[in-house]
């Protein structure tokens, strides 16, 4: 028997209203959840745009899932592996049906999950893309050889950005200021597990069973079809997709003690980078941490901070300043970053950056500038949810973390809720020198 | 509440009468046109400010002055307010102004929730019709521009990097022949005077078409259409470009530096556009031959999936930047086109290799046209595709005023009429008419560029290994075919140049 929720959140069409003040209604659509035995989550939103539908199969396993030595990239190096077909739809015939459904179509990997999306015109295809997507997921077939094949693409795709210094900083901060825990590596990870990777097919083979299982995977599809005729397919495809029942255990990132500091000597002409971060909690829509973090973020670090103006605009020593706390399952890093003009002035904006930190916990923010931000969140999700696929798009990032779509209105009930004395205590709790990771980037003379 | 709807329809009803009556009026060109998207309920406005200028109409020895000027408009503060003020006021309503500048025209646009429209609109206006030109913002964002074109665009983007060369290699000496943002001794020449100049020359009713798409009121476009035409009358004439220079055979300009991968562009110019009927039948062959970013790309089959050389090679049969996800971004029209052929990145011990696959592959499109097969299956594709490129305000809007520009009147509506009418024969025939296999530019990046030049002029031989050991045989015999693939180049026509020589000034270094 399936688990049947039915969720009637109250229809708020963005269409017929100004935007909702209340926190509860920033995502306004109706959706579904379903649930098969075999433990695979439907999540459904019909729209009202004629036309398109976004099918979003989003796997809960990322980089986070590598945490054994030599296995960075490998859930990058999976989602390769996805696109090579079946017994009954080899490589080729997978790739000629998407070819002439004229489908936008792709996977992406994170820290936590590896989303692989369909998104098509006419929803007489919707039958013929959820077939052929179980059949992917539930008996993908490939050899060794395809493996050894495709592993140097990843080294491929390593060179496409090579040349990029804010790459080559976010790995050393990671590399440093992670000390147990799997989010000490990029998703795309170290070259020398990529440079492995043609040696690791039978390690392949675990991972698909470990985590390529109903009960680690949700379907999230948004736009134009009806929820019924969906779920008659989707039963009648995915029925037989057997669990897998792998529970993860990540390794606990011990407390930071003493502060961290790194350099990398980038070796052609550069503007500088610098990087600060302190370790943060993890996502939660309960729990007021993560959304006082994400308030303070703007305060002190967007366009229109104090800081910002200064350092940006006023002074012109930065070229660019963000802050960014990156919502995750397990608890991942507070960064602010910056591209600096010249290399003298790293010192100086490092320094800046503490004492806003310092004054943050000892001033309290105006209210009027808290409620800036909250409008700020409301519009800016507004406009992500513009189309079919800003919906799934959107939607995609929150259910995996929650694996349900109220999560947002969850969280945007948090943010309504937040106090400058929230503010305050978060600023006290997580910004403690001697748990803080300094990493500085700058140029040479190479060409 | 029902009779509100009605009356709003009857409106747009009206206004959209109006639109179309006055598109078939006789356009004054010294005065502003606008295109008008109206999408009742749609909680959404999207505001494009479009102008029929861009980086060509920069003077000489003042290229990057469009760019710098546009962007003292969008990132600078108006004669009321700082741009402190601004990004305040804006922040509430996740409000921005976003800039694009291409050759022959720019965009100045932003998204609002109907909720801010008007507190938006009126800065938004403000910003363009009554810039503030601080010497303040002067100084940042020239800077930011020096910065980007000294450092950032030669060593922390290779793939641009390589776009940018063969762009230079195509119009050298032409208006198109520099990035938007310039040099890096003309823009240090640029004073506040030039970019106060340039707008003054520039800012004029003719140049500028009004876009506005989504859920306005009825009364909203004569509104910003009456703010808009407080600009002088007047406008720029399109300009009279000269002929690209075909490649005298196979051309190569190398930007030598340290780097463990290998950026590969090449092309040539196209006589055709999206205006001409051979388009469409030219690119159904391009999308066969590259489709950007889809597995449908011949190029990326043979030397992604077969080889796992690198993460993606394509073909494009005229300028084309990625917009949101995959689909290609608007406003960047255009009077003269190119083919180019983008190879990303890869190992430099293959470059050699996968240049000559390239050019062989290139050479049987043009000998051998397009199979049957292909040719139907890609002609499918595109239909299908194709329907999915106007989702989003800006997209919809976009390729309305694309379509128009390009003489359409929806030029997505032209693609399912037009491309089921076509044949493989039709296709073959636009191959044999538009592109060649014997003579390209060729922009690369690479360390050890003369090792490379003494490569290609020797036609030394440039066998790959693989990981896998058991590589299909068809591969293998296939490779040894590609690794003797003669080229013939001539000495004078390999240029090795250090990466950090380029866009100092204009014209290929050296």
């Amino acid at each position: 028997m399936l688990k049947f929720i039915s969720i009637g959140l109250a229809l708020f069409l963005l269409s017929a209203s100004p935007l909702p003040s209340q926190a509860s209604k920033v995502f306004p659509y109706e959706y579904k959840i379903e649930e098969l035995e075999n433990g695979l989550k439907v999540v459904s939103i019909p729209l009202p745009n004629p036309h398109i539908i976004s099918y979003y199969t989003i796997v809960r396993s990322g980089s986070r899932n590598e945490v054994e030595p030599g296995k960075s990239g490998f859930a990058h190096f999976f989602e390769h592996m996805m696109f090579k077909g079946t017994k009954k739809v080899p490589r080729a015939s997978y790739d000629e049906f998407l070819t002439r459904l004229g489908a936008g179509t792709n996977g992406y990997t994170t820290d936590d999950y590896t989303c692989y999306f369909v998104v098509f015109a006419g929803r007489e295809n919707l039958g013929k893309v959820v077939e052929t997507e179980a059949d992917r997921f539930i008996n993908l077939y490939y050899d060794e050889e395809m493996l050894k094949t495709e592993a140097p693409v990843i080294e491929g795709e390593y060179y496409a950005s090579v040349s990029s210094p804010d790459r080559r900083l976010a790995e050393l901060l990671r590399d440093t200021a992670f000390e147990k825990h799997s989010y000490k590596h990029t998703t795309l990870g170290y070259l020398r597990d990529i440079l492995d990777m043609p040696h690791q097919f039978e390690y392949s083979q675990l991972y698909k069973q470990r985590f390529y299982a109903p009960d680690n995977t949700i379907l999230l599809i948004a736009g134009d079809f009806d929820h019924d005729e969906l779920m008659a397919y989707v039963r009648k495809y995915y029925s037989s997709w057997q669990r897998s029942d792998y529970a993860l255990v990540t390794p606990e990132e011990p407390p930071q003690k003493a502060p961290k500091r790194a350099h990398y000597p980038w070796p052609t002409q550069t503007l500088p980078r610098l990087a600060v971060a302190f370790h943060g909690p993890a996502y939660s829509d309960e729990t007021i941490d993560k959304a006082a973090l994400d308030l303070l973020a703007e305060i002190s670090f967007s366009r229109s901070s104090p800081l910002y103006q200064k350092l940006v605009i006023e002074e012109q020593k930065c070229q660019t300043l963000n802050a960014s706390f990156p919502d995750r399952r397990d608890p991942h890093l507070l960064t602010f970053s910056s591209i600096v003009k010249k290399d003298e002035d790293l010192p100086y904006v490092e320094e800046e950056i503490f004492k806003e930190l310092e004054r943050l916990k000892t001033e309290a923010v105006p209210v009027d500038q808290l409620a800036d931000i909250k409008s700020n969140l409301k519009y800016s999700l507004a406009n992500e949810l513009g189309t079919t696929d800003g919906v799934a798009g959107t939607m995609a990032f929150y259910i995996n973390l929650a694996t349900d779509p109220g999560t947002l209105n969850r969280l945007f009930g948090l943010y309504e809720k937040v106090t400058p004395e929230d503010i305050q205590a978060v600023a006290r709790k997580y910004f403690v020198k001697t748990a803080s990771t300094v990493i500085t980037l700058s140029g040479g003379k190479g060409q | 509440m029902r009779k509100m709807t009605n009356l709003w329809a009857l409106g747009f009803l009206f206004f959209g009468l109006l639109a179309t009556s006055a598109s078939c009026r006789r356009v004054n060109p010294n005065q502003l046109t606008a295109e008008l998207l109206p999408l009742e309920g749609n909680p959404l406005i999207h505001l494009k400010i479009l102008l029929k200028v861009g980086s060509a109409n920069d003077p000489a020895g003042k290229e990057g002055l469009a760019q710098l000027t546009f962007n003292m408009l969008a990132n600078g503060g108006t004669r009321t307010m700082t741009f402190k003020e601004i990004s305040k006021k804006f922040y509430p309503m996740a409000a921005s102004v976003n800039l694009r500048v291409d050759k022959e025209m720019s965009v100045f646009s932003g998204t609002i929730h109907r909720d801010n429209l008007e507190k938006f609109y009126a800065i938004f206006k403000e910003m363009l019709l009554d810039p503030g030109f601080r010497e303040e913002d002067f100084a940042r964002l020239r800077t930011n521009q020096l910065n980007f074109l000294e450092k950032t665009l030669i060593s922390n983007m290779d793939e641009q990097f390589g776009k940018e060369i063969l762009n230079l290699m195509l119009y050298n000496g032409h208006p198109y022949s520099y990035h938007p943002a310039g040099t890096v001794e003309t823009v240090a020449s640029i004073t506040l005077d030039d970019v106060k100049a340039f707008y003054k020359e520039h800012a004029v009713q003719g140049n500028i078409i009004v876009g506005i798409a989504g859920g306005y009121s009825p009364d909203f476009p004569a509104k910003v259409k009456g703010d808009f035409a407080a600009l002088p009358e007047g406008f720029t004439p399109r300009l009279s470009l000269p002929q690209q220079r075909f490649p005298a055979g196979l051309e190569f300009l190398i930007a030598d530096k340290q780097t463990p991968a290998t950026a590969i562009s090449m092309g040539f110019p196209v006589s055709i556009s999206r205006s001409d009927d051979d388009f469409f039948a030219l690119w159904i062959a391009g999308s066969h031959f590259g489709e950007h970013r889809q597995h449908v790309s011949l190029l990326f089959q043979k030397i992604r999936e077969e080889r796992g050389q690198n993460y993606g090679d394509y073909a494009y049969i005229e300028h084309f930047i990625q917009g949101r996800d995959k689909f290609p971004a608007t406003n960047y029209c255009r009077q003269q086109q190119y083919f180019s052929i983008w190879i990303r990145p890869l190992a430099n011990s293959n470059r050699h290799f996968v240049i000559r696959q390239a050019l062989r592959e290139l050479r049987r499109l043009v000998e051998e046209g397009i199979p049957e097969e292909r040719f139907e299956l890609v002609r499918t594709y595109l239909l299908n595709y194709t329907r999915l490129y106007a989702q989003t305000l800006d997209e919809r809007l976009g390729w309305q005023m694309d379509s128009h520009y390009y003489g359409y009147k929806d030029f997505l509506a032209e693609v399912q009429t037009r491309l089921p009418k076509l044949t493989r024969e039709d296709v073959n025939r636009a191959i044999k008419k538009y592109l060649n296999f014997n003579n390209l530019h060729i922009a690369v990046i690479t360390q050890d560029g003369e090792s490379l030049k003494r490569a290609l002029l020797e036609n030394t031989p440039s066998p790959i290994t693989y990981a896998n050991p058991n590589m299909p045989r068809h591969i293998l015999e296939e490779d040894k075919i590609i690794q003797a693939y003669p080229l013939e180049i001539k000495a004078e026509n390999i240029k090795v140049v250090p990466a950090a020589e380029f866009f100092k000034k204009p014209g290929v270094p050296g």
